[in-house]
Parts: structure tokens; C-alpha cells; sequence
């Protein structure tokens, strides 16, 4: 054990947006940071964007689906439903993320006033307003203020990104429906910014060696080095300690270069693995910080429907950032629907690839073999627009991340295993949500509409699941969660959960930006009441 | 197939696998078939990486089973053919057909037409993108004015009393 007993002030599991965040608030406080990452970096000419074959890659060893790449920096997760879409490595997901960039609403946060379907949240969305714009400021997001859907936010620090042709199209189809529409807001910087260059629209929008779109590799983790913190690669934890006290004393992790076990330890902790590996860990970690049993409970992926339309203008969907426009028509909840919450359109370009869109992208509309291959090319190619609708699933103890009693990875870790399937009122959701995108497809005058339920032949959801959230959720009480409004876990008061686990709702938005500003709170929270945590031996409510 | 006939070797199932891309992706007008491109060769190889060496021997006998390299079959016969392989190896066939629009779409010659028949489309987009005209703010931005949200403070209970989600919806998503 131990070729190194590192003790540092604070320890950090995992390099993505949560983690890097964390480790530049606090390196800049002057603690001493270490961060852990099971992966490692990835040079700039990995990325399949620079190779002439990058649209088989995007499908194939830059999958996001960890089932499908198989790589070696991953764990194995065992799915019966989900699509498990994630990236282990230096920036986390973010290698691969899309970085759709809108923010939760209000009402998000009260659901347990609004329906006691959903819990309320111990904090609102007043206290987390401010960090989003600074986030947005330290990323250099791009957007249009003054969307009449959301609460006023500061300008963007870059402006919005090109209107492209398939947002012009939509914008008009949802006129004609009386609809509301905003022009997306994006993790990309439309014009230079803190040394990134402004995005070139090239339509490859996953992950971003050029550094246009933010990935906390190149945005964040250079700032925080430079700040001091130190970042470990190829370390997997595999276990989280603690003393008799029941604070956590600091991980047992393996170096996978050397293959040796070593031990970092902390006066503070913070878990920052996601959706999947937080709760795996402190599962495979004795059932840590989970008197609740909600380790690893209430997975959210959000209710996600599709739809890819063709129209006859040629749209040229192929160029340009992935997401065009954003309605919020339906966000609030309208018991008349037939269902609580509400959901969001997040509409896309199309395909950035002749290749990807005659193989059945988003619909699973497959270009004709044969003789009429080059005929429905040329009347479909530069003519697609793709559309989601994303809705706020309602929780489930049931939908969740576990570990397989029978199986271990090479570590000696159980394997995840991961079951989702949607409730009755997401079921009654989606039902709507994919009338309203056949809808949206006659208003453009589309003359063809392919809807996608991901549902395979025999029925099983298996939704691309990018968003893992909910598993660790904070709350008010400790019988009921994980961690308290400031991410401290109940049982152990110096470990802190960053990650999208945490967030008992899932609003309607794609997640980094709440993420992300939650993680900036918190980390400052820790920054500010550093002495008092590394002694402190009770989690309070906020 | 009979027992007497020796699997097709590794040396003769390019052949054979340049006429089935043939059938999927014929020529016709400027395009290219995709034999002509000889996308048959990065399909084995990215089928070796995918599945190893021995994968090969599966498809040359997939390929064996339907009669390719169709030799002395007629245009009919060799669309029913692939259209059986199509329905007894559903799995195999998917592959080979992303595979072939994939590799197909990726090569140089397609990818210039693409782009000279007024779609824009560069080989590797992410080098230099595509212009695109800045979003103009005077005529751009949203003047609908549509969309609202509820304050914090004003979120109120709402009655589900009549949703009656204790139900099950049964036929939901495609099937609804």
C-alpha cells in the first residue's frame, strides 16, 4: 500500500466542470489541492475533429456511449435501459458534451410547493443567479439577453452565435403556432475570448479541440494549475476513507501507470465523479454518507423525445453551431396537459455529416441502398432539422445507479449497474411533447416528419442519457438526502458532492450551466468556512 | 453453399465486397460508386478493429451465403440478394451499410461534389468552418415578445387531483 501518503487540504474525485471548478476557487485561495482523475488528458489532435475520418470516430472511439468506445479509462456501467453517455478524463464529459447552455427556471426549484411531486429544493433560484453569470463570464458564454421566458440575467459575455438558416426556419414555424422562441445560449464563445477563438461554425459539436466551445480542460484546468493545484491522472479511487469521528480522512486510489495503491489524504473531500460514479463510489466505499438509502436513488435523465423534419428550402443544416433556437412555451406546469412539470424544445441544426445523416441521425431515417440512394441524397441532404423536447421527469427511488453484487471491474470495484424507465406522468409528457414536434414539423411545411421515442423494438426506453443527475440529492432533510444546500454530505461533514448528483429536480435545460454555478457556490462556501470545516463533526440545514 | 466449396479467402473478399458496396451505393449522374471509391478496404479494416481478424471470416461468409461477388447474376438478382442478407443478418447488415455511407461520405471525391452542388462541406470542417453571416441584432433579435415565468414567491400549489397518475398509459411514444 502507499508508495506515497500525500496529505493535502483538499482532495477532489474527479477533473470534469465540477471539479475543475472547485480546484481553481480553492488553489486560488492558496490550499493546498489535489485532484484525482481516473483518465487523462487528451492532446488537442486526439479529437477526432482534425481527422479525415472524424465522422466514423464521432461514432465509433469517440462514441460518448462508454458501452460502445470501451475505452480504458472507463468502468464499466451496466445498463438495462439507458444509452450511458459520459467521458472519463481531464474536463469530464465536457469532451464530448454539446454545451447547450440554458439555465433553470424559478419555479424549478419549488416543486414540492407546486405539486409534492418532486422535493423542494433548500435553496431557490435567487441564490444561485449570481453564479451563473459568473460562470458565464469565466466561460465566456454566448447568448441574447432579455428572453421574456426567464428571469433577467446579465448580458452574455459574448454575443450570439450566427442565426442559422434551420433557426430562421423554426423561428417562423413557431410564429405561425404563437409560440415563444429565443435564440440558444451555448457553452461557445461566438467572438475571441480569454484567448479562445471565436466558434467557426463548423457543426461538430462535440467537444471542441480549437477551444471555441468551453471545455474545462482548456478553459479552467489551465487557470487552476497555474494556481497551484495539482491534478493526478490515471487515478482511480477506489474507496473513500474515514476516521472514528465519521469525517472522511482522504481516498485509497490506484495509479494505473504504475499499478501501485496509494492514499491521499484530506482535510476535506469533494466528490466530483457524476451521475453514475459518485454514488458508485461511495456505495463500493462501505455504503458511505447514505443513512438516507438515497445513494444512488431518484436517477434523472430528463423525459427526451425527437424529431427530425426535412423541408424543401435548402437550410444547410450542416454548418453552424448544433443548437439553433430554444422554446420555452411549455415550461411551466399546466395541470390541463394532463400532466405536472414542463418540458423545452431545444432545436438543433442537423447532422455535420453526409455521412451521420444518410445513417439515421436522431429519427433513425436511413438513406435507401441501392437506386435510390443518390436521389433521396440529393432532395434530403442540406434539408434536415433536428428538434428535442426535454422535460422534467418526475423522481423515482427505483430509477437508479447500484453496484453489482456479483461482479467487480479489474480494481475490485462492483460494477455499476443503472435501471431507468419513465413514470406515468413522464410517459403522458412525452405523449405530448412528440404531438407538439409533429406540430412544429407542419408549421415549417416539412415534407417529411421522423418522431424518435427512444424506445427499442421491444419497447425498453433507452434514451441517450447525457444527463445522470438526482442520485445524491441535496435537501433539507437528512432522511430524505444526501447533501445539505451547500453540497456537504449529512454523514460526513467535511465530504462535499459537486456533481450533477445533487440536483434533486432536473428542470427542463440541459444541466452544466446549473452545474457549474452550484459548484462555484459551493466551492466558495467551502473557501470561506475552510478552519471551521476541518473540524467540524455536524451537517446543518440551510 | 455447399459443403465442397471452400470459404472465400481474405485475398478474394474485396471482390466480393466491392460488388455488395456496389449494390448499396451504385454509381449514378457524378456520383461515384462506391466500389469505384474502394471503400470496400476501410471497411475491413474497421471491421478488424471493431471485432479482431477472425471478424473477417464471419463476413466472407455472409457475403459467400448470398453469392457475392454475383458473378452471372442479373441487376434483379443481385439487388435480392443484399435484400436477403438484409432480413437473415439484420445486425450484419446495419453495419455494413452505416459503415459503407460512412466511409463512402467521408472521401475526398464525395465530399467536393457534396460541396460543389451548392451544400457546403468541407473534408475536415473543424480546420476552418464555414462562413457564416454574425447574428444581427437589429433584425434578428426576438420581437415576439412571447413567453413568461413564474417568480419564486409566486409559485403556487397546482390541483392534481384530477390527473389520476395512479393510471398507466399503455401506448406512449410511437405507439401513442
Amino acid at each position: 500500500m502507499s508508495a506515497t501518503d500525500q496529505t493535502c487540504d483538499v482532495l477532489i474525485i474527479g477533473s470534469g466542470a465540477t471539479g475543475s471548478i472547485s480546484a481553481l476557487v480553492l488553489a486560488q485561495a492558496g490550499l493546498d489541492v489535489v485532484c484525482l482523475e481516473q483518465g487523462g488528458w487528451i492532446e488537442r489532435k486526439e479529437f477526432a475533429h482534425l481527422h479525415q475520418d472524424w465522422s466514423w470516430q464521432r461514432q465509433t472511439n469517440w462514441n460518448p456511449d462508454v458501452n460502445v468506445r470501451r475505452h480504458p479509462d472507463d468502468y464499466p456501467v451496466d445498463s438495462d435501459s439507458s444509452q450511458v453517455l459520459m467521458w472519463n478524463g481531464v474536463g469530464g464529459s465536457t469532451n464530448v458534451y454539446g454545451a447547450i447552455w440554458p439555465r433553470y427556471r424559478p419555479s424549478d426549484f419549488r416543486k414540492g410547493d407546486e405539486h409534492g411531486l418532486q422535493p423542494n429544493w433548500p435553496i431557490t433560484y435567487e441564490d444561485i443567479a449570481p453564479y451563473y453569470d459568473r460562470v458565464d463570464r469565466m466561460l465566456g458564454t454566448s447568448g441574447l439577453a432579455g428572453d421574456p421566458a426567464q428571469p433577467t440575467r446579465a448580458a452574455c459575455p459574448t454575443g450570439p452565435l450566427p442565426f442559422t438558416q434551420p433557426a430562421q426556419k423554426l423561428a417562423k414555424a413557431f410564429d405561425k403556432l404563437g409560440w415563444h422562441w429565443w435564440p440558444a445560449e451555448a457553452g461557445v464563445v461566438s467572438e475571441d475570448y480569454d484567448g479562445r477563438p471565436g466558434c467557426n461554425g463548423c457543426g461538430m459539436c462535440n467537444g471542441c479541440p480549437r477551444g471555441s466551445m468551453t471545455l474545462y480542460a482548456q478553459s479552467i484546468w489551465p487557470k487552476a494549475l497555474a494556481a497551484g493545484a495539482k491534478l493526478q491522472t490515471h487515478a482511480r479511487v477506489l474507496r473513500i476513507e474515514t476516521g472514528s469521528d465519521g469525517r472522511a480522512t482522504g481516498a485509497v486510489w490506484k495509479n494505473r501507470i504504475t499499478g501501485a495503491e496509494e492514499r491521499t489524504k484530506a482535510k476535506i473531500v469533494i466528490v466530483a465523479a457524476n451521475g453514475v460514479g459518485t454514488p458508485r463510489l461511495l456505495l463500493a466505499s462501505d455504503n458511505l454518507a447514505n443513512s438516507s438509502d438515497m445513494v444512488g436513488r431518484n436517477l434523472l435523465h430528463h423525459t427526451l423525445v425527437a424529431a427530425q423534419i426535412w423541408v424543401n428550402e435548402q437550410v444547410d443544416g450542416q454548418i453552424g453551431y448544433v443548437a439553433s433556437l430554444i422554446s420555452r412555451e411549455f415550461a411551466e406546469t399546466d395541470v390541463s396537459r394532463g400532466f405536472v412539470n414542463g418540458f423545452n424544445f431545444n432545436c438543433l441544426t442537423s447532422a455535420p455529416s453526409a455521412g451521420e445523416l444518410t445513417s439515421g441521425w436522431l429519427s433513425g431515417t436511413k438513406a435507401p441502398w441501392g437506386e435510390g440512394h443518390h436521389d433521396w441524397f440529393d432532395k434530403h441532404f442540406g434539408h434536415s432539422i433536428g428538434l428535442f423536447g426535454i422535460g422534467d421527469d418526475l423522481p423515482n427511488p427505483e430509477n437508479r445507479v447500484y453496484l453489482d453484487v456479483n461482479r467487480t471491474d479489474e480494481d475490485g470495484i462492483p460494477i455499476a449497474q443503472m435501471h431507468y424507465a419513465p413514470g406515468e406522468n413522464d410517459r403522458r409528457m412525452m405523449n405530448y411533447m412528440l404531438d407538439r414536434l409533429q406540430e412544429i414539423g407542419e408549421a415549417a411545411g416539412a415534407f417529411k416528419i421522423a418522431l424518435q421515442d427512444y424506445r427499442d423494438a421491444d419497447g425498453v426506453y433507452r434514451t441517450p442519457a447525457w444527463h445522470m443527475i438526482g442520485t445524491c440529492r441535496m435537501g433539507s432533510d437528512p432522511e430524505t438526502s444526501v447533501v445539505n444546500g451547500w453540497h456537504q454530505c449529512w454523514d460526513v461533514p467535511n465530504m462535499f458532492i459537486m456533481d450533477g448528483s445533487v440536483l434533486p429536480t432536473g428542470g427542463v435545460v440541459n444541466p452544466t450551466p446549473t452545474i457549474s454555478a452550484l459548484a462555484l457556490r459551493a466551492a466558495e462556501h467551502i473557501r470561506d468556512n475552510f478552519v471551521d470545516l476541518t473540524t467540524t463533526t455536524r451537517s446543518q440545514a440551510v | 453453399m455447399t459443403d465442397t466449396k471452400q470459404t472465400m479467402t481474405n485475398a478474394t473478399l474485396p471482390a466480393a465486397l466491392a460488388a455488395f458496396v456496389d449494390q448499396l451505393l451504385p454509381g449514378k449522374g457524378d456520383w461515384p460508386s462506391g466500389a469505384t471509391l474502394g471503400i470496400q478496404h476501410p471497411l475491413m479494416e474497421r471491421l478488424v478493429t471493431q471485432s479482431g481478424e477472425t471478424a473477417l471470416e464471419g463476413l466472407s461468409q455472409s457475403l459467400e451465403k448470398i453469392g457475392a461477388p454475383f458473378n452471372g447474376l442479373d441487376a434483379d438478382a443481385r439487388a435480392a440478394a443484399v435484400r436477403r442478407l438484409e432480413t437473415e443478418e439484420p445486425d450484419r447488415f446495419q453495419w455494413l451499410q452505416t459503415a459503407a455511407y460512412q466511409a463512402y461520405y467521408e472521401n475526398p471525391t464525395v465530399v467536393a461534389l457534396i460541396d460543389a452542388r451548392g451544400t457546403p462541406y468541407k473534408l475536415r470542417p473543424h480546420v476552418q468552418g464555414y462562413n457564416l453571416p454574425k447574428f444581427d441584432l437589429e433584425t434578428q433579435t426576438p420581437k415576439h415578445g412571447r413567453g413568461h415565468w413564474t417568480r419564486t414567491a409566486d409559485v403556487k400549489p397546482v390541483d392534481t387531483s384530477g390527473l389520476n397518475l395512479e393510471t398507466e398509459t399503455t401506448k406512449w411514444g410511437l405507439q401513442r
